[in-house]
């Protein structure tokens, strides 16, 4: 191996020395990153792992990438922001002052204040008009209502009767809700402009919804209301690169680098990694690797790396149709058998001493929310315990050490999850001897259609699984829950272990119509006490999220929220 | 030699045909373009998802899907992604870009063969004869992408710590944003070639390790022949007999070899732009076609690439007839 490498780097850097030499001449070293510019004040690019954007238009579903998110954070304005510590904040950019919330006579009604010096990069002021757009455009899918069946999501804004401006220039905004919603501050994120864009004819306006914003057209009238503005001169879809630069009317702090590139390096991270070495990158955010995090450790002082835990976490389903884990004794067996903090050591432990266990379905471990809900018994392995359980449940202990029901038959649990994932792989291999002490015969299974539709009859949808390790992402905004714990009886929805019970359906619904955040935290956490009990999926552990960046470039920091790793690029600075 | 060339391409054609509905058939079987969407959280709506599986025509039958696609192509219409964005438009930059590199890796491998070929036969069992033997097998074992990585690594990192400076660069086929933070022609001139070189370099160096090995062993046939002899016994000089006559005759299975070749440098671009962050052809096919599942990328790629290698096939017949004035076509 070591003659062949060298052999061929011989030959390979001789004749690379003469095609190099005919380069020589002139080139006065064309990098585009940290020299300082005629600005002065440099560019970084920012290699983007998951594709390039097709579609830069966020409420139709050719734009819902977080490729696009990544920009588009930069350049719409938003009323609220989640920061690195998941918390939830108003934009001091865009408001003037923190929106309040009145819930008199159970009716909801929001009031923003505008940043008076708020403009989009035209020059028009952002007013209420721009609320009211957005809300309109996103209130329905229905088109004999006025909607548009192309938008990605009603969610909240289905719920608003009216959005009403008042005030000195248009810029008080008043939004009152027929229906109450937790999550208020999710919405009117990524605002669109309606002197650009809002049309009186809600055919001709839907049209304008489904076309959207094609990236080779770029965004309508290259508007910006953020620090940062794409013209569409500045896209580059052969290279798939979009260089974004400071937005003129931008009325807060300037950002600090004359350019931004962000460009689609793909997700090979020795590519990623090969890039860094040889500055041709600044910023990247791949998926966490073992071997690349190492790679990139070896990279210090020059790069600077950092690995959080995101809001992207693990977990098994039961799908409590099936004839075994129908029985909640069996269930807690299986809770039971299992060491979570061994799973958590051999995986995610692997990256960051600070990998915890998950106890909580609704918050992940670095939320202000979360609250640790897991029962004692759940906390350690307890496979005796486990083994009492099943023989409660009408099992015996067989020879070979299988739990054998004289009905249901031998106690084997198939662990479906999705195909050539190295981290879920460990993770159920992990689990097997754990369940196996327990008396549970559990097997790995790589079911390449578990997200399939219900065509596909071992899709988590078709139900044709008994156990299965997938993730979901958690969020500040706790709605997007409801579908996954609700009661199969309202429809599936994701809720793929198939059961509910009538006191978890009311704390989902009491939960997601509560727009006080800190009651309805309260209630989530409620929810995911009684979820304990029912125990129809365990959570395991947070996945890490993973960033690194010359350490020529400062103030980069993670976010591992929607947000995403470019949520505070204008403050992003290059040393000279 | 017309009739020929007619009947050649006639025949393409039903290759083609063939080839994509049979993959047609295997992407309209295994790809799924809501899924996606499907595991959105909060869920979308039913109704949502089945206006989008009709928009997108997964509602119709196959036939039918296949004849809608079909006759679009006709019309020079290669339909939409699922995120709506025309192929055609992606196609014609993304064939330059891959064609940038596939026809330079096949000059610079051309070349490298031929000469290292001719030097094989000529001083055969010589120690420059084992050496080069040992080379081109040495590189005909290497995987695509394990040579383009230690490209990267060693003969990137070390050119550019020799200079000092960064001439030779690891993605993409020029510098992220040259374009728009205003660099002059010249300066994107160079900056261009220094990514040209490595991913060159990686598809030539393996396709012309096994073209010497054919361009030697046809030299050593055409030394070895009467008219090889004949040609010295007339009075010329050794030289003038390699050139003139020995390797003319011996480039003949060569060039069979390297047309057949180009269809086996698309699949090797395939890996080497991935590897080298070119948006070509390849990333094509990988990311945006097999990646999202999406049947318009796919076939559009396999008609490009089919026409390609049906094109190189049929330029190696012609210059069959071209080399040996003894093959007719008819």
């Amino acid at each position: 191996m070591r003659f062949s490498k060298q052999s061929a780097g011989l030959v390979a850097v001789g004749l690379i020395s003469a095609m190099a030499l005919t380069a020589c001449g002139g080139s006065d070293d064309g990098g585009g990153d940290s020299e300082s510019g005629a600005t002065g004040t440099g560019t970084v690019v920012f290699g983007e792992s998951t594709d390039f954007p097709e579609n830069l238009y966020q409420f139709i579903s050719a734009g819902n990438a977080t490729s696009v998110q990544n920009i588009m954070g930069r350049i719409l304005p938003s009323t609220y922001n989640v920061a690195p510590d998941f918390s939830v904040a108003w934009d001091e950019n865009v408001l003037a002052s923190e929106p309040t919330l009145s819930t008199d006579g159970g009716t909801q009604v929001n009031t923003y204040e505008i940043n008076p010096d708020a403009v989009w990069s035209d020059g028009t002021p952002i007013t209420a008009d721009d609320f009211a757009f957005t809300w309109n455009a996103n209130r329905s899918a229905d088109p004999a209502d006025g909607g548009c069946e192309s938008v990605l999501s009603t969610n909240g804004y289905a719920n608003i009767a009216s959005v009403e401006g008042s005030g000195d220039g248009n810029k008080t905004v008043t939004v009152t809700y027929a229906e109450p919603y937790a999550d208020w501050q999710s919405l009117f994120t990524g605002m669109i402009p309606a002197h650009l864009m809002a049309n009186e004819d809600p055919v001709a306006q839907c049209a304008t919804t489904t076309a959207g914003w094609p990236i080779d057209q770029g965004i309508v009238g290259d508007i910006s209301g953020g620090p940062f503005q794409l013209k569409k001169e500045n896209i580059d879809v052969g290279n798939q690169e979009v260089t974004l630069t400071p937005n003129p009317e931008w009325w807060g702090e300037p950002a600090g680098v004359a350019s931004l590139v962000v460009k689609n390096i793909g997700n090979d991270p020795t590519t990623a990694v090969q890039a860094l070495q040889n500055q041709e990158i600044g910023v990247i955010y791949p998926q966490p690797q073992l071997d690349l995090v190492s790679q990139i450790e070896n990279l210090e002082p020059n790069v600077t790396s950092d690995i959080t835990f995101g809001l992207s976490f693990e977990h098994l389903d039961f799908n409590t149709t099936d004839v075994h884990l129908a029985d909640p004794l069996v269930r807690q067996a299986f809770g039971q058998a299992l060491d979570r903090q061994e799973i958590v050591d051999q995986t995610v432990g692997q990256f960051s001493d600070d990998a915890q266990v998950l106890n909580n379905r609704l918050y992940v471990n670095n939320q202000p929310e979360y609250q640790d809900n897991a029962p004692e018994q759940y906390k350690q392995a307890d496979p005796e315990g486990a083994k009492a359980l099943l023989t409660q449940a009408g099992y015996t202990i067989g020879a070979d050490g299988i739990a054998t029901h004289p009905q249901r038959g031998p106690l084997n649990i198939q662990i479906d999850t999705t195909a050539n994932n190295p981290l879920r792989e460990t993770t159920i291999t992990v689990m097997i001897p754990q369940l196996k002490a327990a008396g549970i015969n559990a097997t790995f299974s790589a079911n390449p259609d578990i997200f399939a539709d219900v065509d596909k009859p071992r899709s988590l949808v078709a139900g044709g699984f008994q156990a299965a390790l997938f993730a979901w992402v958690s969020t500040p905004f706790v709605s997007s829950n409801q579908s996954i714990y609700y009661s199969p009886d309202n429809g599936l929805g994701q809720n793929y272990s198939r059961t509910g019970t009538p006191e978890i359906d009311a704390l989902l619904a009491q939960m997601v119509s509560q727009p006080d955040p800190a009651q309805a935290a309260d209630l989530a956490n409620q929810v995911d006490v009684a979820l304990w009990e029912q125990l129809a999926t365990i959570p395991l552990y947070q996945k890490p999220t993973f960033i690194a960046y010359q350490s020529s470039i400062q103030n980069v920091e993670d976010n591992a929220s929607q947000a995403g790793p470019l949520w505070n690029a204008e403050k992003w600075t290059v040393a000279e | 030699m017309f009739f020929f060339t007619i009947r050649r391409v006639v025949s393409s054609v039903f290759v083609l045909l063939a080839s994509s509905l049979l993959v047609f058939a295997l992407c309209a079987a295994s790809f799924d373009p809501l899924a996606r969407e499907r595991i959105r959280q909060p869920p979308p709506t039913a109704e949502y998802l089945a206006s989008r599986a009709e928009a997108l025509g997964l509602n119709d039958p196959f036939f039918q899907r296949y004849w809608d696609w079909l006759s679009g192509v006709v019309r020079g219409d290669f339909g939409t992604t699922v995120n709506g964005t025309e192929v055609a438009d992606q196609l014609g930059g993304r064939i330059l870009v891959t064609g940038r590199m596939i026809v330079l890796a096949i000059v610079v491998a051309v070349l490298l063969a031929m000469v290292v070929g001719v030097i094989g036969a000529v001083r055969q069992y010589k120690p420059s004869d084992y050496a080069f033997t040992f080379l081109a097998y040495l590189l005909i074992a290497l995987p695509t992408f394990w040579f383009a990585a230690i490209l990267k690594e060693f003969v990137a990192g070390g050119v550019n710590d020799l200079f000092g400076k960064r001439l030779l660069y690891t993605i993409g086929e020029q510098s992220p944003g040259i374009s728009a933070t205003g660099a002059d022609a010249w300066t994107i001139w160079t900056d261009r070639l220094g990514h040209l070189v490595l991913p060159t370099l990686s598809l030539a160096l393996l396709s012309f390790a096994a073209w010497s090995r054919f361009q030697r062993s046809a030299m050593l046939d055409v030394l070895g022949s009467d008219y090889m002899r004949l040609a010295r016994a007339k009075g010329l000089s050794y030289r003038r007999t390699v050139w003139k006559h020995g390797l003319r005759n011996a480039l003949i299975p060569l060039t069979t070899v390297v047309a057949l070749g180009v269809g086996t440098l698309f699949g090797g671009a395939v890996i080497t732009e991935q590897v080298f962050v070119w948006n070509g052809m390849g990333r094509y096919l990988l990311q945006d076609g097999i990646g999202d599942g999406d049947i318009n990328v796919v076939l559009g790629w396999l008609l490009v690439s089919a026409v390609f290698v049906v094109l190189f096939n049929l330029i190696a017949d012609i210059l069959y007839a071209v080399l040996d004035p003894r093959i007719r076509l008819a």
